[in-house]
């Protein structure tokens, strides 16, 4: 028997793929020799005495967790056949609960390794359900839009989600508050990732502007143009944004912008796009200038929802601003000193 | 105890974003170079050597040490490989401690190196998210790795952990002091990565998340460099420091302790970080010390996040839990203080080498304390999930 497959999926997806070719790198007078590689190796690996958690996860859409016979204590995960507080008494599989409470304030990564930088911000943190003595690993997502510190904290409760699709794997499941479930919910065993009311991003109207607001967005625009020609004039900002390409509007209450990377340049004009690869909106252009002049950051202030992005993969290009900010600030104070 | 182990040559090489110019073959040999020629001895005169390289990956093979063995002249001399996540540079000094403390042999040299940032992400065209993503492979691979497990997250989970116990402690205008004043300390470090890289509290707070509650400039870098120390026994020692002019630092206590990664009942005491504090205990036990505060000089601390430093600072008894903002709010650490943390700039702005970096924090300690004839030292290695590996050494120059 096997398991479906994903759709269209490899295990290693396409596009982290480079293709066979080098370059040459100048360090001062000589050339160093770059080599695309890869260090790759493929399993078919046994879920040995897992197995039946995973499918219990992937089939049954139950949690597992192991009793020990001779003190009791359930563990979930359940990481070991025999019990090391026991003389290795032998445990026994138990089903536990779908609800449970957070052990401790989780963190939230904004910044993902390569694999996840499309699924951040997520929190990931350690649930202890209900007929469980210690902590599982859960992702922890919220229903409401971005994940921002406050949302999850030490005891809050949640239940496990199951995905629709699922492989037998650990990430078949994550966590939501209850707080963001109705009572039947809550209650149910085995509830999809399909059953919740998820937010979809809805960018936001700021209505008609006033005057001030006009003549503020043009004196704004102009500081933002200039500090553009300023990153477009820096070796590390260009550094920052070498082989990366986006075309971004900026839609404020007064009037709308454009903001251009592209391998190195960066350019903020006074138009529209056409079919920008995302939208950032905030009341206030200053926000951003902000931002771009190093007194907050890009990532912040999408955070504490001054600014809106329509796509969280975008949260990569976020970075990248807010790199530009701090080489460009850099660049400026080393200037002064000298 | 066993026989008496003295430090009696270091070196490192230039920590960087980026060696270009060079493959984990040439820095290692570098480093080496330059040890023995502070220690004022040849390759031959070592009889064992022990690496410390982290990740397989980050070398892109599977036993990196072996070509080193003809890089570095040990042909047929013991040697052996350490890796114990971020702390494997301070458990190849455990280990080199130990060979010559029981007498198996008379010197011997840790040398740690990494190359981590040829790792390259071609989706983001960056390096870091790759690293991330390599060190992410230390995760638990059943139950972790598939749910963006990242070094930072599990260390963002233990100071957390630490603040739902402790709220108060760890607020940010202090975090990011911590981080301004090992920027300004970095400067006289001409090998750091960042030696000029300074920054005021407030642009610490200012920059960005990267995991919650950690921002940018509380974060080490990845480094690529490498480092070497040299040990001898006390009277091979002794002649060394004759023929070199140089005081021998000796390594008067060692400790190590490795916490459960799991948590819960029966498990890891959530919100501590235990096995700094029983590492710490061992070494202060072996080197007769009971107030650490008082009797250390000078800390090198594996600073993997500054939240981390202060946590450590005080399982390691320097400070109250609860109350490791002291270190800065009473004055303990800043110039002048009862305690100087990590003249080195630490791993967040000399640089993390991961294999080397505990290594150079040895170098940075025993330089510190010929210099300004300080009594004692301290290094300190941490690695694995939730800081789950301590471990603690103390050095002293009579």
């Amino acid at each position: 028997m096997t398991v479906p497959k994903k759709e269209n999926e490899k295990v290693i997806p396409f596009r982290f793929i480079p293709d066979r070719e080098g370059k040459l790198k100048r360090i001062g007078r000589k050339d160093y020799l770059l080599m695309n590689d890869a260090f790759y190796t493929f399993f078919e690996r046994s879920m040995g005495e897992f197995t039946d958690f995973f499918l219990a996860i992937k089939d049954k859409k139950k949690i597992l967790g192991c009793r020990c016979t001779q003190c009791g204590i359930v563990r979930c995960p359940p990481f070991v056949t025999h019990c090391p507080d026991c003389a290795f008494a032998a445990t026994e599989p138990i089903e536990v609960g779908q609800v449970g409470k957070l052990l401790s304030t989780p963190p939230i990564t904004y910044f993902a390794n390569s694999l996840f930088l499309e699924k951040a911000p997520f929190g990931r943190g350690r649930v202890t359900l209900a007929g469980a003595d210690t902590a599982l690993s859960v992702m922890l997502y919220t229903t409401s839009g971005i994940l921002t510190p406050g949302i999850f904290n030490k005891d809050t409760e949640v239940k496990i989600i199951f995905r629709d699709n699922r492989m037998g794997e650990i990430s078949d499941i994550f966590c939501v508050p209850t707080a963001e479930l109705k009572p039947a919910q809550i209650r149910k065993k085995g509830l999809l990732e399909s059953e919740l009311n998820w937010a979809s991003p809805q960018e936001p109207k700021y209505g008609m502007p006033a005057k001030d607001d006009i003549d503020s967005f043009k004196r704004t625009l102009k500081d933002l143009i200039k500090i553009a020609m300023d990153m477009n004039k820096s070796k590390r900002v260009r550094k920052a944004i070498e082989g990366w390409k986006r075309n971004i509007a900026v839609k404020c209450k007064a009037g709308e912008f454009a903001m251009y990377i592209n391998d190195g340049d960066f350019k903020i004009a006074a138009t529209k796009v056409k079919k920008p690869d995302f939208v950032i909106a905030c009341v206030d252009p200053k926000d951003l200038l902000d931002c771009l002049s190093y007194k907050g950051a890009v990532t912040d202030a999408i955070i504490l929802k001054k600014l809106w992005m329509s796509k969280n993969i975008e949260f990569n290009t976020a970075f990248k601003l807010d790199r530009m900010a701090r080489a460009l600030a850099r660049e400026k104070k080393e200037a002064a000193e000298k | 105890m066993g026989r008496r182990v003295g430090i009696v040559g270091a070196a490192v090489t230039p920590f960087k974003s980026k060696w270009y110019e060079k493959t984990y073959y040439e820095l290692a040999q570098m480093a080496t170079r330059d040890a023995l020629k502070d220690a004022g001895i040849t390759a031959q005169e070592v009889d064992a050597v022990v690496y410390g390289i982290y990740n397989d990956i980050f070398e892109r093979t599977c036993i990196p040490e072996h070509p080193l063995q003809a890089v570095i002249g040990m042909q047929n001399k013991p040697g052996v490989r350490i890796s114990n996540g971020g702390a494997t540079g301070a458990y190849a000094m455990s280990v080199a401690h130990a060979y010559i403390a029981a007498g198996r042999y008379d010197t011997a040299m840790v040398l740690g190196v990494e190359k981590a940032t040829d790792c390259f992400d071609f989706t983001s065209m960056s390096s870091t998210p790759e690293v991330i993503k390599v060190i992410g492979w230390s995760g638990d691979s059943f139950f972790e790795q598939k749910i963006g497990w990242t070094a930072a997250d599990s260390y963002a989970e233990v100071v957390l952990a630490y603040m739902d116990r402790y709220p108060g402690d760890l607020k940010p205008e202090i975090t990011a002091k911590v981080s301004a004043l090992l920027s300004e300390q970095v400067k006289t470090n001409r090998y750091a990565q960042r030696q000029f890289d300074q920054c005021a509290p407030a642009e610490v707070m200012n920059s960005r998340y990267i995991v919650y509650p950690f921002k940018e400039l509380e974060i080490c870098v990845y480094s690529e460099g490498a480092a070497a120390v040299i040990f001898a026994e006390e009277n091979t020692a002794k002649a060394i420091a004759q023929r070199t002019g140089q005081p021998v630092v000796w390594i008067t206590g060692v400790g190590e302790a490795n916490e459960v990664s799991f948590a819960g009942k029966n498990l890891n005491d959530w919100g501590r970080i235990k096995s700094h504090h029983v590492a710490a205990n061992m070494a202060y036990k072996m080197a007769g010390i009971t107030n650490p505060l008082k009797e250390i000089d000078v800390v090198e601390i594996h600073d993997a996040f500054i939240h981390q430093l202060e946590i450590t600072m005080a399982e390691m008894g320097f400070v109250p839990h609860g109350k490791a903002d002291s270190l800065i709010e009473d004055g303990l650490m800043t110039p002048g203080g009862e305690v100087s943390v990590n003249p080195s700039g630490g791993l967040i702005y000399c640089g993390h080498a991961v294999g080397a970096s505990n290594i150079m924090s040895a170098w940075s300690c025993r330089n510190e304390m010929i210099e300004k004839q300080y009594r004692r030292g301290l290094v300190h290695g941490t690695g694995s999930t939730i800081a789950q590996y301590g471990v603690v050494m103390i050095l002293e120059h009579e």
